[in-house]
């Protein structure tokens, strides 16, 4: 197949799912989310601590959405956060000064190293790059940004997935753990 | 399973008959969002297929197709009779043994075209074009020969264990249409033709 006959495209799209399913991604996402943005928002308010950051939003499209996934598993969820957080963090201390190229290498590399240890997880990608050009805040973190809110979120969106997930007959989380 | 059985050549059309159709409809009876497209599934799904048919041809092994009685021919039967054996049981070739039940060689039709055409000879329609262009003898008496003038030999032979892959890739490189099956003190056992790896390929 030359250049741009591949840039046609070669095959459907997957068949949409069920009603079931819908709501039941809705309810995993409300659920996963909600503890959050709960603690971010009403316990944490005036400390510096951080609870949520946007590339939750995107585990909750996997985790809740696509559970069987293998980029929806525990291996990926947990571990691609947390190694694309520590990319993120220290891209952003190795260039801090050139913000246009530490956001590229944080991303890029985050995605290399998932790959590498099995553990590609898309909103990997989110959180190196929240890393590099996140607030403030965020920055003042240093590596405890890997732990919370990247490791913390990570684990309680896991344990709101198994109990969510496992209550209708049809749905089952996780495919595998490592 | 019998040799007419309906299976027979559909283990090879199987993955390409595989429509989008049928994989889009199988994906919606899985509850779920399932992040694959319909080609990821055929490219996998195919790919799955011609390992598991290799696999199994590696575990398939000679003694579990090779046909166990087999007929055959004493050294010094004539060649009549060997023809009027083969013949009657309808069978291309066949072993020959000396009389301590060891095998000697094979004798097959070409050895006999080869006996009537000379070393050149191909098949028999090769013999019979020469034939009819004069180039080779009105058929020769060959009532005073026996299998073991004409045989092949050393036959090419094979063991009980050997898998019916490596038997298929004999068959290829030696252009042979039958192997002698022998077992662990070198005594005949079976024998397996080419009928026998298309059998086994059916009944998968």
């Amino acid at each position: 197949m030359n250049y741009f006959q591949k840039m046609k495209g070669v095959t459907q799209s997957p068949p949409a799912v069920s009603l079931k399913e819908i709501c039941w991604s809705w309810v995993g996402a409300f659920f996963g989310i909600l503890p959050l943005a709960y603690l971010n928002h009403i316990h944490l308010e005036k400390t510096d601590v951080v609870m949520i950051i946007g590339s939750f939003g995107a585990s909750a499209v996997l985790v809740y959405g696509a559970i069987r996934s293998p980029l929806a598993q525990p291996r990926n969820l947990i571990g691609g956060h947390i190694l694309s957080a520590l990319v993120g963090v220290t891209v952003y201390k190795l260039l801090a000064g050139q913000l246009w190229l530490a956001a590229p290498v944080a991303v890029a590399t985050a995605i290399a190293l998932m790959h590498a240890t099995k553990t590609l997880h898309p909103p990997g990608g989110a959180t190196a790059l929240i890393a590099v050009i996140g607030s403030p805040k965020i920055h003042a973190l240093g590596y405890l940004y890997a732990f919370v809110p990247v490791g913390a979120g990570a684990v309680i969106m896991l344990l709101v997935a198994l109990l969510i997930n496992n209550i209708p007959p049809h749905r089952r989380y996780p495919e595998f753990w490592l | 399973m019998s040799r007419n059985d309906k299976a027979q050549g559909q283990i090879d059309a199987g993955p390409m008959d595989l429509a989008d159709d049928d994989i889009l409809k199988a994906m919606q009876g899985i509850s779920g969002y399932i992040d694959i497209t319909p080609n990821d599934f055929k490219e996998i799904y195919n790919l799955a297929y011609t390992l598991a048919v290799d696999r199994l041809a590696h575990s398939i092994k000679a003694r579990d197709v090779m046909t166990h009685d087999v007929v055959f021919v004493w050294a010094d039967t004539s060649l009549n009779e060997t023809a009027d054996i083969m013949a009657r049981k309808n069978v291309s070739g066949l072993p020959v043994l000396d009389a301590n039940h060891e095998l000697l060689g094979v004798i097959s039709d070409k050895d006999f075209l080869t006996r009537l055409g000379g070393a050149g000879i191909r098949s028999f329609m090769h013999f019979l074009a020469q034939r009819l262009a004069g180039k080779v003898p009105v058929i020769a008496d060959l009532s005073t020969e026996r299998a073991r003038d004409i045989m092949t030999a050393p036959a090419v032979t094979v063991t009980e264990t050997t898998t019916v892959s490596e038997i298929t890739r004999l068959f290829e490189e030696r252009n042979i249409n039958r192997v002698p099956v022998l077992d662990q003190s070198r005594r005949l056992a079976g024998i397996v033709t080419r009928a026998d790896i298309v059998r086994t390929r059916g009944r998968r």
